[in-house]
């Protein structure tokens, strides 16, 4: 039976907790292996929609919203988190729990917004798009890592966060970084049984 | 240490699964996602549903003061309640302190790998604006789920 650690406080100890799950409670998989089917989903999605790229973003969103509506179960086991109670909180569980847990990286949080609701994450690395090099017709349009924003969106619905989650940039389309923004548009109530209101 | 009865509520106040021991002497008696339970389900619904209000007002911050169990005149009423809205409810006897190790045991290793993992398992038994609110009545049915639940809480009926 796996103790349920149940994190407090601060951002150190979520940093350590999320390096202590991804070493200790994750199995892994081989990068490569993990890459290649990405890429092989990804392709298949511009050869069935016959390389029109913002049917294949949304395609990659929806399958990623579906991930991530699953995931968040996943990941609420693992680290026995309570809701948060801002997004602050949010952007550090999402970078050093969630990104550290699933795939071995810690996003840069930044750019926050003055009413501190929207915030992105810069991804130093992608273990996404490892190997990838877009083609031409694909590099105006096509955002690679689109399932990302989906997994985003789905698990942060599912913890009553409604937010919009979209790339701003990606080191494949020639920006000088990877950045997906997220934004929070409202807390979602709880719904109460019929007659409690 | 005894339990009597086990229930999971999902985020649209709804029983998703409940199971109750009849015969402590005999741990595969009492009945599965019992139809008679459906009045039961929803007052103690209710109860940790009002006491979690009050107890969530009671503190300052808006994390961190929920309810863990409810003691009773014969059960002691624990309660597992994730972020994302499930419930994991488990009444017993006084014996023993804390279940949630169970309870946690039960959402990590149970519930999260035969129902969220299974893909063509639904996540949300709710289909409809009439199946929330507490008014949906669809259960897990799910046989790996019933069956790994069973052989892991069956050696705590009797103890």
């Amino acid at each position: 039976m796996s103790s349920s650690s149940s994190l407090g406080g601060h951002s150190k100890s979520l940093r350590l907790a999320g390096e202590d799950i991804w070493k200790n409670k994750t199995e892994k998989v081989n990068g490569e292996l993990f890459t290649l089917m990405y890429g092989s989903i990804v392709s298949q999605l511009c050869r069935d929609y016959q390389r029109c790229f913002p049917k294949v973003n949304d395609q990659l969103y929806t399958m990623g919203y579906n991930i991530g509506v699953r995931l968040i179960e996943d990941f609420l086991a693992r680290t026995a988190l309570p809701r948060c109670e801002n997004m602050i909180r949010t952007s550090e569980v999402i970078s050093k729990c969630a990104f550290k847990i699933f795939l071995n990286i810690t996003p840069q949080v930044s750019n926050w917004s003055t009413d501190k609701n929207a915030f992105s994450l810069v991804l130093v690395e992608n273990p996404l798009s490892d190997f990838v090099e877009l083609p031409m017709d694909a590099m105006k349009q096509l955002w690679y890592s689109n399932v990302l924003c989906g997994v985003l969106k789905g698990a942060l619905e599912m913890v009553q966060l409604d937010c919009d989650v979209w790339f701003i940039s990606d080191v494949l389309k020639g920006d000088p970084q990877t950045e997906i923004r997220v934004k929070l548009n409202r807390v979602l109530k709880d719904e109460i049984p019929i007659g409690e209101d | 240490m005894a339990i009597y009865s086990f229930w999971i509520f999902d985020k649209h106040c709804n029983c998703i699964f409940n199971r109750e021991w009849t015969l402590v002497a005999n741990s595969s008696s009492g009945t599965v996602n019992s139809k008679q339970n459906e009045e039961t389900a929803k007052l103690l619904y209710g109860m940790i549903f009002s006491l979690r209000s009050i107890a969530l007002k009671l503190s300052n911050d808006s994390s961190g003061n929920d309810i863990r169990s409810i003691s009773t005149g014969k059960y002691r009423i624990h309660t597992y309640c994730t972020a994302s809205g499930l419930w994991f409810v488990l009444t017993t006897d006084f014996k023993q302190q804390s279940y949630s190790q169970v309870l946690h045991y039960i959402y990590s290793h149970i519930y999260v790998k035969y129902i969220t993992h299974n893909w063509l398992c639904a996540v949300d038994l709710a289909d409809n604006e009439s199946e929330t609110r507490g008014q949906g009545t669809k259960k897990i049915s799910n046989r790996n789920f019933i069956n790994a639940l069973e052989s892991f809480l069956t050696p705590m009926v009797a103890q």
